[in-house]
């Protein structure tokens, strides 16, 4: 719509004409299931997750922890070398608050997602995650936080495994 | 300098995923219309365009020869003819159907359109390329207006 067109051409169908079934349709679940194989370094790093840890892999050449962790260095084209553990805790690398939920609906209580480096690891290193516990206009970049983890009987080996991130 | 494997696949970790690709499709005005008629009357209709004489099967609201909008609305009745047809061993998901099931493009006699449905009442071996078949309709009322308010078209005695 813009200044010049007030209203489309043609007969408009609104969202309450279809719930009240005052139109025919057809309605339609793709079955669009996948499975996505995790591989040796993503396995492991989920393993280690259900047992409250993180791991990640280490190179040689470049001296990087990296995490999440994986089995080929991007920068020494080269196979890592070793697993390392690294710390629970981190730095805001970035965030972003969301009002919107997974399914689009407006929510109240934002999701903050966000970037977290982790401790122990090589600079830049983290993983994404949520954080809870503060004021979303509260977080800052570069703060530190520390990861909430399930009850170790509710941990299944997803990154879910960690609830989220509070502030230290 | 090798790769880690692992010998045990069931060390190795899967992660199942489903995808919400829901969706609701609405008619249009000449679906909707089409649709109400086989609902409610049980009736099959075309468009007939009054400029090339066109009938149109499922109905459209504009000639896609002469861009004329199609005002004509008639009853084409029940009947066609088999023009293609496929028999399906398997069902979407590929598991094996009991009683396999024919699909069948008809052309609508006295028009130029036709229907893509099931033919029944038939032996898969039996069926011919341009049979004559006509539609079988769900008692009116459990007609929802879908397509599968027509069963099937079964062979003319």
């Amino acid at each position: 719509m813009s200044a010049k067109i007030k209203e489309y051409l043609g007969e408009e169908v609104k969202s309450a004409d279809v719930k009240e079934g005052k139109v025919l349709t057809v309605r339609y679940r793709p079955n669009a299931k996948y499975m996505w194989s995790t591989g040796v370094a993503m396995s492991r790093f989920l393993k280690e997750l259900k047992n409250g840890k993180i791991i990640a892999t280490t190179c040689n050449k470049c001296g990087r922890i990296m995490v999440p962790p994986r089995m080929f260095c991007e920068q020494c084209f080269k196979p890592t070398d070793g697993w390392t553990y690294v710390k629970d805790t981190g730095t805001v690398n970035t965030y972003s608050v969301s009002f919107i939920a997974g399914d689009a609906s407006r929510i109240k209580e934002p999701i903050i997602v966000a970037v977290i480096d982790l401790d122990g690891a090589s600079k830049g290193m983290g993983i994404l995650h949520t954080m809870s516990e503060i004021d979303w206009k509260k977080v800052k970049f570069g703060m530190k936080v520390k990861a909430v983890w399930k009850p170790e009987k509710e941990r299944t080996g997803a990154i879910t495994d960690i609830k989220y991130f509070k502030p230290l | 300098m090798t790769l880690e494997k692992l010998n045990d696949p069931r060390e190795i970790g899967h992660w199942p995923g489903h995808m919400e690709t829901d969706y609701i499709y609405t008619l249009g005005i000449a679906g909707e219309r089409f649709f109400n008629e086989i609902k409610k009357n049980g009736k099959i209709m075309g468009a007939k365009c009054k400029q090339c004489g066109i009938v149109y099967v499922p109905p459209r609201i504009y000639c896609e020869r002469c861009f004329k909008k199609l005002e004509e609305w008639i009853n084409v009745g029940k009947r066609g003819t088999v023009y293609t047809y496929t028999v399906a061993y398997i069902d979407l998901n590929g598991a094996k159907l009991k009683e396999p099931t024919i699909y069948a493009m008809l052309k609508i006699d006295d028009t130029d359109g036709g229907l893509v449905h099931k033919l029944g009442e038939i032996d898969p071996e039996k069926v011919k390329i341009g049979m004559k078949v006509e539609a079988v309709f769900k008692p009116k009322e459990k007609r929802e207006g879908s397509i599968n308010d027509i069963r099937y078209f079964k062979p003319v005695k």
